[in-house]
């Protein structure tokens, strides 16, 4: 449609449904399959492992039936900021540098060292977002806070709060299309009054006051929405007592399976350069 | 010993001034039916919350099933034995998904899994919605999101359940749906309380409670509270079906169906006799038409009664009937002349649709039709009643004439303006004809009502003496009159004076035209008429009103009914014609008490013959 947008219909995170061996694996799983791609790929120093890291989620993908054209798309928002450090790196030449000289474009020349530093950047950068759409795209809003939950489940006779961590999660993610919702319809009642957002006014403080009609009203309704959810958990015995829980996401064999390799795909890709380079050292 | 025992609770919110409940006393039964009526604020709600610690009662005085829920230990026993349904379904949903939505109490009573899955079962079962099981609540239509909600109270097998105007925010085909599972509750052996605004509704219940200002005003059978002639007193009003007895000099009979009334009128007077009581006019085969027209008065007659008890409504009804007709010969008028009216804003029509659609998220896997080829003449001077299932798109349509949206394809000419042509000043367009959105007053920001008044014509350019002679106009017409109000907190104001505040915040712009989405939706009975007469009063002067409702009897009321269906409108016309041989039950909307009134009388007139 055209017009005055609607938000409240945009659907948050972009879980598909299916029945792929991914889908299937217990929330906890996946969260650790997440570590295995996004904590390589933020820390090694390795190229190799890097590159690695990049195929993880594109062989992942096919098998849990999500397109990869799909995944590469969710990298689109980050090249900016890449061509922008990528431009910083190339710019500014390193210390001690003494790898041979690929190009020279005037002043400015590009090392192998500078090249190779370039592209595992831009490789981490897909890695990461790869890996997160993958994630989103097969875990469902409900396992994304139950995942958190068993995480944080062996700290809870600890004291610590992760059922509640948990629900917290969940009833973030029921708010955003609320909260779109009411923005959306708050917007809507003072655009039929007549109001113009922002535009015309000048400075900072009347800037602010043109949204005030907007603020005031969404902040409000927030609030009451957040204490009528409140008291409808409250009035289903929320907080009564020692809770069950409705969806079993223990797992089978094949998820204590796959926690077991994406443990060690960890352990290698952290370990590994070292190791490698200690043999080829000795 | 009784299952609910309230002993003169009173309880004072933090930092008010007076009390919410003063001094009630209630003994409730399990399997009783109770309804809780009151005008809004007399503290309905604040009672349902005491009675299950969401406000700490005092200690002592209120019993659930013999705990006190004024202690946490109790609490959590009274909550056990009472669910409550709350009043906006989506508020009350807290999983993303319907089956986990439904265990959500029974996980914090640490139910066992496999128990917990029977009982699931069985209350998705109990309220027909198996077959959603596995979706997300967000993709269910109000009504359905309400049976979730009982589903999940049923679920912890309550001995009581409270109805928190749960039927109030839903349409009538929810409603039903809702006030059945209240039905089969009483009938298994569990209480309902159920508080609502609808005398229909009340009437089904074996008792009645009325609150007035925070005190009980009566509690017993509901027989008794409408035969005594004191509901108008706390604004409330009488039943349809009662209201039409007693108009035609019947004894009324509480909770009777329109089909045993008419049975009655036809049996006491013989048909042809009943009809021309109905409708004032003789029953020849010429006049069917005109009969049908005409019963929009009847029909009026009997809410405007039942709302106020007041005789002067239903000649303000009468009135209606007349600018009825009138409105018929300028919608004939409209679409003799739909070419001209393109560019003409003094045309008949105030706005018109020309296979108007307008889809949501175009391209995407979610994509919606909202509206669908909608072609429709708005005649100028009348009062339009849109109405449909939700989610039919009548406010997706009311925002095409407001041009706050844009068709995709097709026309919308709003006061002589296509929306859609570039160069359109869509910010005049829309102050011209504003909408007041469903539920305004939450939009409301100002401190005081004068400023929030003010805040359209501001935006006009007004100031000075031109910006106060226009406010007082407004917040006169809208029944707040300005030297009283305009200094008043909005926030404060009550439930039915805060909506009039935000439908005089629309007014003072002067519009041409006002578009209403669903103004009177959660209203005690005596506002619902206070804001409909506003309407009344708005379009008598010549002015054009589209409004959406669903209450059929208030679409009576109007000079116009376009009925939508799947974001299509299926039906234009008078009401006489819609609900009269034109309705179609496929519709999924109900029919106003007259027409079905009418209806009862000719079946039964055929069934005799």
């Amino acid at each position: 449609m055209k017009g005055l947008e609607f938000w409240k219909h945009v659907s948050i995170g972009r879980y598909v449904e299916s029945d792929s061996m991914v889908h299937r694996m217990s929330p906890s799983t996946k969260y650790l399959w997440l570590l295995a791609a996004v904590l390589p790929a933020s820390v090694s120093r390795s190229a190799i492992v890097v590159a690695a890291v990049t195929l993880l989620p594109l062989i992942l993908a096919p098998l849990a039936g999500v397109r990869i054209r799909f995944l590469l798309r969710g990298v689109l928002p980050v090249l900016p900021f890449v061509a922008l450090a990528a431009a910083i790196q190339l710019l500014i030449a390193w210390p001690n540098d003494a790898s041979p000289v690929l190009a020279r474009v005037g002043p400015v020349s590009v090392t192998a060292r500078e090249a190779l530093a370039v592209l595992t950047m831009g490789l981490r950068f897909i890695a990461i977002m790869t890996a997160i759409g993958l994630f989103t795209s097969v875990t469902s809003e409900g396992d994304t806070a139950r995942g958190v939950e068993d995480l944080f489940s062996p700290l809870s006779s600890l004291g610590f709060p992760a059922r509640p961590l948990a629900l917290m999660i969940a009833v973030a993610f029921r708010f955003i299309p609320i909260i779109a919702g009411e923005f959306e319809s708050v917007v809507k009642a003072q655009a039929a009054r007549g109001a113009d957002f922002g535009a015309g006014a000048r400075g900072p403080i009347r800037k602010a006051k043109a949204y005030l009609p907007l603020l005031v009203p969404v902040t409000i309704r927030a609030l009451e929405r957040a204490e009528a959810l409140a008291e409808a958990m409250e009035a289903r015995c929320y907080g009564t007592g020692p809770a069950t829980r409705y969806v079993d996401t223990a797992g089978g064999a094949a998820d204590v399976v796959a926690r077991i390799v994406a443990m060690l795909w960890i352990l290698a890709a952290l370990a590994g350069p070292a190791l490698a380079a200690s043999v080829g050292g000795s | 010993m009784s299952l609910i025992r309230v002993r003169s609770l009173s309880y004072t919110y933090p930092g008010a001034e007076s009390p919410a409940l003063s001094d009630v006393s209630l003994e409730l039964d399990d399997g009783e039916y109770l309804a809780i009526v009151g005008a809004n604020g007399s503290g309905k709600s604040t009672l349902v919350r005491c009675l299950n610690g969401l406000l700490v009662p005092p200690a002592g005085s209120v019993s659930v099933a013999g705990a006190d829920p004024s202690d946490p230990v109790g609490r959590a026993a009274a909550r056990r034995a009472l669910s409550i349904v709350f009043q906006s379904p989506p508020d009350q949903l807290v999983a993303s998904v319907v089956e986990e939505d439904v265990a959500f109490g029974l996980e914090n009573l640490g139910v066992p899994r496999q128990e917990m899955r029977e009982r699931v079962a069985a209350a998705l079962r109990d309220v027909g919605l198996e077959s959603e099981r596995t979706r997300s609540p967000r993709f269910l239509s109000a009504g359905q999101q309400q049976r979730l909600a009982v589903a999940g109270a049923i679920a912890m097998r309550p001995r009581a359940v409270a109805f928190d105007e749960a039927t109030s925010m839903i349409d009538p085909v929810g409603r039903d749906d809702v006030l059945r599972l209240m039905d089969e509750l009483v009938a298994e052996g569990v209480a309902v309380l159920h508080v609502t605004h609808d005398m229909d509704e009340a009437a089904r219940a074996s008792r009645v409670l009325v609150l007035s200002d925070g005190r009980v005003a009566y509690d017993g059978s509901p027989n008794g509270l409408f035969a005594s002639g004191e509901a108008a007193r706390y604004r409330l009003g009488l039943p349809r079906s009662y209201a039409a007895a007693l108009e035609l000099g019947l004894e009324p009979v509480v909770g009777e169906s329109a089909a045993a009334l008419g049975h009655r009128i036809a049996s006491s007077d013989g048909p042809a006799e009943a009809a021309r009581r109905l409708v004032g006019i003789s029953r020849t085969p010429e006049a069917r038409a005109a009969a049908a027209t005409g019963s929009a008065a009847t029909g009026s007659a009997a809410t405007g009664s039942a709302a106020t008890g007041s005789a002067t409504t239903g000649s303000a009804a009468t009135d209606s009937a007349a600018t009825g007709s009138a409105a018929t010969g300028s919608a004939a008028t409209g679409s003799a002349t739909t070419d001209s009216a393109t560019t003409d804003s003094g045309g008949a029509s105030a706005f018109s649709l020309r296979g108007a659609s307008m889809r949501y998220l175009a391209g995407t896997e979610s994509e919606r039709l909202a509206v669908d080829a909608a072609t429709l003449e708005l005649p100028s001077g009348a009062i339009t009643a849109l109405i449909g299932r939700t989610g039919s798109g009548k406010s997706s349509l009311l925002q095409l004439l407001d041009a706050l949206a844009l068709p995709d394809s097709g026309i919308v000419v709003s006061l002589g303006r296509v929306t859609a042509e570039p160069g359109t000043d869509l910010r005049a367009v829309r102050m011209r004809a504003p909408l007041a959105v469903q539920r305004p007053e939450s939009a409301l920001f100002e401190l005081y009502a004068g400023d929030e008044v003010a805040f359209g014509p501001r935006n006009q350019g007004l100031s000075g003496k031109a910006l106060v002679e226009r406010c007082r106009a407004a917040m006169d017409e809208a029944g707040l009159p300005f030297d009283e109000y305009r200094d008043a907190l909005s926030r404060a104001l009550s439930g039915g004076r805060k909506r009039r505040l935000a439908i005089a915040s629309v007014l003072s712009l002067e519009p041409e035209a006002l578009l209403l989405d669903e103004p009177t939706s959660a209203l005690d009975p005596a506002s619902r008429d206070e804001v409909m007469r506003l309407i009344r009063s708005y379009a008598d002067r010549g002015r054009t009103v589209v409004m959406s409702t669903h209450s059929m009897d208030e679409a009576a009321r109007a000079d116009m009914v376009a009925v939508m269906r799947g974001g299509a409108v299926v039906a234009f016309g008078p009401p006489g014609q819609v609900f009269g041989e034109g309705w179609d039950p496929a519709w999924g909307v109900g029919r106003p008490f007259a027409y079905e009134l009418l209806e009862a009388v000719s079946r039964d007139g055929e069934a005799t013959q």
